[in-house]
């Protein structure tokens, strides 16, 4: 009975911490990601933005993707991936008013891949 | 993951639900929510597996998940017994001093041809070699045979009448018509085959007969030759 019931403890603490951990690490990922399009949105908006400054946006996804794999379907990685890269080719043909969709298009991905893992109505059924 | 731990508590507590009010038939020598467990257990395990595109990490929260409810369900039924009979169901009665419970059967969504299947399945033949039959509640059979019942059951018996209609087939092997058995059915007072539950009769001659409500009677029917 005291195993039983140590291990209802231990299996749902162990599952309740990784939950936590995934809201919190996903969140938190995208929050800075999202800031980080916004921003290049705006320069890209004023046709300011560089080639480097998307490079920069990618290389910091890059970086977290690799942790992102664990926690979301690679899917949606993949996703992200293809529209920043094609940002990014706008980017370097200096091809602004193309690329500004693409960013607006991953800063939305990057609001909404995180709430699909929230709780919620619609999420759980 | 929390995500995947809700969905998966709520899919196991709906096929457990569903388990449950399905009776014994759907289940063979498991516990229903052991049943449960099988069935969900393999495909958590194979989907994340086969899958590239999901996490690993989504059929291992799964997985964990069902092993925290069976370990839920194992304390409840360890401590508390009421839980014990809603989780796992209780043993059934379908057959005692009085003939075939039929109520009972039913609670089961069982009828009396797998009843009869059952008992043949345990080595018993004749309704009334039996004092009591039960499902358990992990859907196998276990009956109580009467102190004699090898000497009840010389012949083996066919089923004429069940639940108020004739086995036409089983009637022509009989070697008599169906006005014959409604005059032994009149003779016991019964005015047509409709008020029978259960009509069995071996090669002897020897029927079962149980009345819909009513304990159940052995006859002779003195057949001047066996049958069968």
């Amino acid at each position: 009975m005291v195993k039983t019931i140590a291990s209802i403890f231990i299996s749902l603490a162990a599952i309740l911490g990784i939950a936590a951990y995934e809201i919190h690490s996903v969140g938190n990922t995208f929050r800075t990601f999202s800031r980080a399009l916004i921003a290049l949105y705006n320069k890209t908006e004023d046709k300011t933005a560089t080639y480097e400054d998307g490079c920069a946006v990618r290389s910091f996804w890059k970086e977290k993707k690799r942790t992102l794999h664990v926690w979301i379907p690679h899917t949606s990685i993949e996703n992200v991936d293809y529209q920043l890269n094609e940002a990014l080719g706008y980017l370097y043909q200096q091809k602004y008013d193309d690329a500004l969709p693409k960013i607006e298009v991953l800063i939305e991905m990057s609001d909404k891949i995180p709430r699909s893992y929230s709780f919620s109505f619609e999420n759980i059924f | 993951m929390g995500l995947i731990f809700i969905r998966t508590i709520i899919i196991f507590v709906t096929l457990l639900v569903i388990m449950r009010l399905m009776g014994k038939r759907q289940i063979g020598e498991m516990q229903p929510f052991e049943l449960v467990i099988t069935l969900l257990i393999a495909e958590l395990a194979c989907i994340p597996m086969a899958d590239t595109s999901i996490p690993l990490l989504y059929g291992i929260i799964a997985i964990v998940t069902i092993y925290f409810l069976h370990q839920i369900v194992c304390l409840f039924d360890l401590g508390f017994k009421p839980m014990k009979a809603l989780l796992s169901g209780k043993p059934s009665i379908v057959l005692n001093k009085d003939g075939i419970d039929i109520t009972q059967l039913k609670k089961n969504n069982l009828d009396v041809s797998d009843l009869i299947e059952s008992l043949r399945g345990a080595g018993y033949f004749s309704l009334d070699a039996l004092d009591y039959a039960l499902y358990e509640a992990n859907g196998s059979f276990s009956a109580l045979p009467k102190k004699d019942y090898e000497s009840l059951q010389t012949s083996l018996p066919i089923i004429l009448i069940d639940e108020g209609k004739f086995d036409k087939k089983n009637l022509e092997r009989t070697g008599k018509d169906k006005d014959y058995f409604l005059g032994v059915l009149r003779e016991h007072g019964c005015k047509d085959e409709k008020k029978v539950l259960i009509m069995t009769i071996d090669g002897n001659g020897k029927a079962y007969l149980q009345k819909n409500g009513e304990k159940y009677q052995v006859l002779e029917l003195n057949w001047e030759e066996k049958q069968w």
